[in-house]
C-alpha cells in the first residue's frame, strides 16, 4: 500500500481542482480545460515518457474514441431500455477502437525506430482522417452530429447535463485512472522493462527483455487512454464529430509539449505540465486573442533547448536523498 | 552433450567474410579464451551467439536445440549472457536497477517478480563488490566501473553460458588477476561455463581458459589446450602480422 | 483517342510537371535528415516562407516568381543559419524528441508571424505568359518553366556536390561524421551550411510552387506539403536529395493519376481518397523497403 503514497497528491489535485470549478463562478470550464490537458499528458506520457518513442499520430486515438461515442449515441439513442447504457457503451466502444486501432498500428509501426517510427504514425493518422473522408465512413467530412439523438433519449435538460457536467467529470476520473495506471506500471516489471528499452533497445534485447511485447502494453494502455479522453472530453461534451477537427495533429503536439514541460516518465510531470500549459494557454487566450501560439512557440523552443528534463525532472534531481524523493516521481 | 555448438557458421557483411565456416563447441562448465587480432571476426562470432543477428550459413545449438533463428531475448531464457566490448549499461538507471534487470528478464525461469530480482542482484553486487555503489548512476561510472557492473548484470542472468567480450581491456595487470580469480570462482561455484574474448591480453588467457581457440581473418585457426596455443609459433606469427604458412595454404585454396 | 484516356494522358503530364517541384520542395528535407538526422517537421512553414516572397515580389514590385528564386533561396539560407545557430546546434546528437518538438515548434512560430504579420486570409497573384497547345492537353508555360528551372537548380547542386570542396566535405560528413571531424572537417560549419542549404532549397521549393498554385497563399498551406514531403523522402530513401527529387516525380504521376481514376468512381471522394494512398504507399514502404523505392545512397 505504500508504493502508492505518490497518488494521494495526485488525486488530492485533481479533487482541489473539482471543488473550485464547482464552487467557483465561472470556473468550470477552465478547471476542465486544465483536467482535460493533464489527462491528455498522463495518458500520453504512459507511451512517450516510459518509452521514448514519439508516437506523432496520437491524436488518431483521441479521434476514434470520440467516433465510438458518436456511433453508440447515434444508433441507441431509440432504445428503450439501455438509458444512460448508451453513454456508458459509448465509453467502452471508443476505448475498445482506440485500442485496436493501436494494435495495428503497433503491429506495423512499432517495428521501426525513431524517426521512420514518427513519420508513420503520422501516416496512420492523416491516412485514417483521409480515409474516412474519402469513402465516406461515419459521416465522411461532414462527421456525426449528436446532439439531437442526446435531446431524444435524454431530454433536453438531460442532454445539458451529459454535455456540461458529465463530460467534464468523467474527464477528472480518467485523469486519475491516468495517474493510477501510471504508477501502475512505474511501481512494476513493467517500467524497468521500458526503461531498459528506452535506455538502450538492442542491449534490452540481448538482456532478456521481450521488447516488442511491454513497447505494445504501453502502447495500448496509453492508446485506450486516449480514446476514452476523445469519447467523453470532445463527443460528449462538443455533441459532434468532424475529421478535420479530431485528427487535428496539433493535440499530439500540446501532448509532448505537455509531457515534456513537465517532465517524461514521471507521474506528476505530464500533471504538473498539463496543468500550466493550460493555465497559459487559457490566460493568453484571454489577454492576448489570436496571439497564443505566436507566444507559446518560442517558450517551447526555450523549454527543449534549456530544460529537456522537464519541471519534475529538475525538481527530482534536487530533492534526490531528501523525504520528498518519495513523493516527487 | 555440448551446451554450445556451432556448426560451419558463416556470416558475410557485403563483400566481407567476417567469419568463415567456423565450428566450435563448448562443454558445460568449461572455460575457453578466443583469441585473434582486431578483425578477425570474434565480435561477429559473438553476436552470432546472443542472437544478434543469425548466420548466413551453418548453424548454432544450445543443449542439443537449434537455436539459429531464435531471437536475442529468448536465447537469455535459455541460458546465454553477454557483456559488451564498449559498455552498454542502461545509463540512466541505478547499478541496482541494471543488474535487477538482467535477473528479471533475463533467466532460465524468465518470471521473476521485481522483488525477487532485487534480491538477486543485491547477491551479484556483494560478489562483484558494487553492493555499497549500488544507487549510483550507471552512466556515471568509469569505464572499468561500467565493465565490471556488465558482468555482475549477466552474471545476474544466471547463465549457462557466459561470453565476455574483451572484459579486461583497460585494466591494470593486478585487477586482472583479480578478475581472473573472480572468473574463477564463480566458474567453480555457480558452474558457468566462461567464454572469455580477448584480443592480446595474454595474461588473461593463460590464467584462465582450459582451451584456447584461435581466429584470424574469420576463420578459425586452431584450436588447442591453452599452454600449446599460444605456444604455437603459427600465432605468434599472425600477432606479429607475420604471413603463417597455414594462413598462407588457405589463401590460396580461396582464390 | 478515346476521351479517357486522353484525359488521362493530360493528367499524367501535369502529374510530370508537378512532380519536378515536388522534387524541389522535398530535397531540402531529406538533405537535412541526410546531413544532420534530423526531421524537420516545420518544412511545410518554409514552403509557405517562399510562397509569400513570390507573392510580394509580385505583387510590390512586379517581378515573376523566377526572379525570385535566388531572394528565396537566400533568405532560406538565412533563416537556416539563424535557426541553427539558436536552436539546433544544442539538438544534435539529442533523442529525436526533442528535436522533432523543435522543428516542429519552429514552423509554428512561422506559421504565426506570417499570421501576424500579414493576416490569415487567402492570397494569390496572377502572372500569365500564355500557354504550349498540344493535342491531349494544353499546358500554361509557368509550368514548363518549373519544370525547367527545377531540373536546372538540382543538376547545379549535383554538380557542387560532387566536385566542389564543400560540397565532398558534406559527403565526407554524411558517411562519418567522426571520420570527418578526424581528417580536419568542421563538422559544426558544415552541420549549419547543410541546414541552411536545406532550408533554402525548402524556401526556394515554396517560391516555384506558387509558379503552378499562385493562389490559397496563407500562413497554413504549409501542413499539406509537409505531409507530402514526408511521402516523398521516403520514397526517395530519406537521406538522398537526388532520390527524393526523382521521387517527386513519381509522387505526382501517381497523385495526379489517381485523382483522376479514383474520380471515376462513385461514392468515393478523390481529392481525400488520393491522400489516403499517399499515407498508405508511405507506410507500405516505411515496411518493406525503408531504404526508400529507389534504394539511393548519396
Amino acid at each position: 500500500m505504500r508504493r502508492f503514497y505518490p497518488l494521494i497528491p495526485v488525486l488530492l489535485l485533481y479533487l482541489v481542482l473539482y471543488v473550485i470549478g464547482s464552487e467557483v463562478r465561472g470556473m468550470w470550464q477552465p478547471m476542465a480545460l486544465l483536467a482535460f490537458y493533464a489527462a491528455l499528458g498522463q495518458a500520453f506520457n504512459i507511451f512517450l515518457g516510459m518509452t521514448g518513442y514519439v508516437d506523432f499520430g496520437y491524436v488518431a486515438f483521441l479521434a476514434l474514441g470520440s467516433y465510438g461515442m458518436a456511433l453508440s449515441v447515434s444508433s441507441l439513442y431509440e432504445s428503450p431500455w439501455l438509458g444512460e447504457g448508451i453513454i456508458l457503451i459509448g465509453l467502452l466502444l471508443g476505448l475498445a477502437m482506440a485500442a485496436v486501432l493501436s494494435l495495428a498500428v503497433g503491429a506495423i509501426a512499432l517495428r521501426l525506430r525513431g524517426a521512420y517510427f514518427a513519420i508513420a504514425t503520422i501516416g496512420v493518422n492523416e491516412g485514417f482522417r483521409y480515409l474516412i473522408e474519402g469513402v465516406k465512413l461515419w459521416g465522411g467530412s461532414e462527421g456525426i452530429i449528436i446532439s439531437r439523438p442526446l435531446r431524444e433519449a435524454f431530454g433536453a435538460a438531460g442532454a445539458n447535463q451529459l454535455s456540461t457536467f458529465w463530460a467534464d467529470t468523467l474527464i477528472y476520473l480518467i485523469a486519475a485512472l491516468a495517474a493510477l495506471i501510471t504508477l501502475l506500471y512505474m511501481r512494476s516489471k513493467i517500467s524497468y522493462a521500458l526503461t531498459a528499452l528506452r535506455e538502450d533497445e538492442d542491449a534490452a534485447k540481448v538482456m532478456g527483455v521481450h521488447t516488442t511485447k511491454y513497447k505494445i502494453i504501453a502502447f495500448i494502455t496509453s492508446a485506450a487512454l486516449g480514446g476514452l479522453i476523445g469519447a467523453a472530453g470532445w463527443t460528449l461534451k462538443l455533441t459532434y464529430v468532424f475529421p478535420a477537427d479530431v485528427f487535428n495533429i496539433t493535440y499530439t503536439v500540446e501532448a509532448i509539449v505537455i509531457v515534456l514541460l513537465g517532465g517524461a516518465g514521471t507521474l506528476l510531470g505530464p500533471l504538473s505540465g498539463g496543468l500550466i500549459y493550460a493555465a497559459l494557454k487559457y490566460w493568453l487566450s484571454v489577454t492576448f486573442p489570436g496571439l497564443q501560439l505566436l507566444i507559446l512557440a518560442p517558450i517551447i523552443l526555450l523549454i527543449i533547448v534549456a530544460f529537456p528534463q522537464g519541471l519534475i525532472g529538475v525538481l527530482k534531481a534536487k530533492v534526490k536523498g531528501t523525504p520528498l524523493e518519495k513523493v516527487i516521481v | 552433450m555440448a551446451l554450445l555448438k556451432l556448426e560451419n557458421v558463416t556470416k558475410r557483411f557485403g563483400g566481407l567474410t567476417a567469419v568463415d565456416r567456423v565450428s566450435l563447441e563448448i562443454a558445460h562448465g568449461e572455460a575457453i579464451g578466443i583469441v585473434g587480432p582486431n578483425g578477425s571476426g570474434k565480435t561477429t562470432l559473438f553476436n552470432i551467439i546472443s542472437g544478434v543477428y543469425p548466420p548466413d550459413e551453418g548453424r548454432v545449438f544450445f543443449e542439443g536445440e537449434d537455436i539459429t533463428r531464435l531471437p536475442p531475448y529468448k536465447r537469455t531464457h535459455l541460458g546465454i549472457g553477454r557483456t559488451f566490448q564498449i559498455p552498454r549499461p542502461f545509463s540512466a538507471a541505478t547499478v541496482r536497477e541494471n543488474v535487477a534487470i538482467g535477473a528479471m528478464f533475463g533467466t532460465l525461469s524468465g518470471n521473476v517478480r521485481v522483488d525477487e530480482a532485487l534480491e538477486i542482484a543485491d547477491r551479484y553486487l556483494k560478489l562483484t563488490g558494487f553492493y555499497e555503489q549500488r544507487d549510483k548512476i550507471s552512466g556515471k561510472l568509469t569505464p572499468v566501473e561500467k565493465k565490471m557492473m556488465e558482468i555482475a548484470r549477466a552474471l545476474a542472468m544466471r547463465p549457462k553460458l557466459l561470453l565476455l567480450d574483451e572484459s579486461m581491456a583497460g585494466m591494470p595487470p593486478k585487477d586482472i588477476d583479480g578478475m581472473i580469480k573472480f572468473l574463477k570462482k564463480v566458474k567453480e561455484e555457480e558452474g558457468i561455463a566462461i567464454v572469455s574474448m580477448v584480443e592480446h591480453i595474454m595474461r588473461a588467457v593463460a590464467g584462465f581458459a582450459q582451451r584456447v581457440v584461435v581466429m584470424h581473418q574469420g576463420r578459425k585457426l586452431l584450436e588447442a589446450p591453452t599452454a600449446e596455443a599460444l605456444s604455437d609459433s603459427r600465432v605468434v606469427d599472425i600477432y606479429l602480422g607475420r604471413p603463417s604458412e597455414e594462413a598462407e595454404d588457405a589463401e590460396s585454396r580461396r582464390s | 483517342m478515346p476521351l479517357f484516356w486522353s484525359m488521362l494522358l493530360g493528367n499524367l503530364i501535369h502529374g510530370v510537371l508537378l512532380g519536378s517541384v515536388y522534387g524541389m520542395m522535398t530535397m531540402g528535407l531529406s538533405f537535412i535528415f541526410g546531413v544532420l538526422r534530423i526531421v524537420n517537421v516545420g518544412h511545410g512553414a518554409f514552403i509557405m516562407v517562399g510562397a509569400y516572397i513570390a507573392l510580394w515580389m509580385f505583387l510590390l514590385f512586379g517581378l515573376p516568381p523566377l526572379a525570385s528564386i535566388p531572394l528565396a533561396a537566400a533568405t532560406g539560407m538565412a533563416l537556416g543559419f539563424i535557426f541553427f545557430y539558436t536552436v539546433i546546434r544544442r539538438l544534435v546528437g539529442t533523442p529525436e524528441l526533442t528535436t522533432l518538438l523543435a522543428t516542429f515548434a519552429i514552423g509554428i512560430l512561422l506559421e504565426e508571424v506570417a499570421k501576424f504579420l500579414w493576416g490569415p486570409d487567402f492570397r494569390g497573384f496572377n502572372w500569365l505568359v500564355g500557354k504550349w497547345i498540344l493535342p491531349v492537353t494544353t499546358i500554361p508555360l509557368n509550368k514548363i518553366y518549373a519544370l525547367i528551372a527545377s531540373i536546372a537548380i538540382a543538376i547545379a547542386l549535383y554538380v557542387w556536390f560532387r566536385k566542389a570542396r564543400s560540397g565532398m566535405a558534406i559527403r565526407s560528413v554524411m558517411e562519418d561524421s567522426e571520420g570527418a571531424r578526424v581528417c580536419g572537417v568542421n563538422v559544426e560549419g558544415i552541420y549549419a551550411l547543410s541546414f541552411a542549404i536545406g532550408i533554402g532549397l525548402t524556401v526556394l521549393g515554396g517560391t516555384l510552387l506558387t509558379l503552378f498554385i499562385p493562389v490559397g497563399i496563407n500562413p497554413y498551406m504549409g501542413g499539406i506539403y509537409t505531409l507530402k514531403a514526408f511521402v516523398i523522402a521516403v520514397l526517395g530513401g530519406l537521406i538522398s536529395p537526388w532520390g527524393a527529387f526523382y521521387a517527386g516525380f513519381i509522387f505526382g504521376l501517381i497523385e495526379n493519376g489517381s485523382y483522376t481514376l479514383l474520380g471515376l468512381i462513385p461514392g468515393i471522394e478523390p481529392f481525400s481518397m488520393t491522400q489516403f494512398l499517399a499515407f498508405f504507399l508511405l507506410l507500405v514502404i516505411l515496411l518493406l523497403r525503408p531504404t526508400g523505392l529507389l534504394g539511393a545512397r548519396a
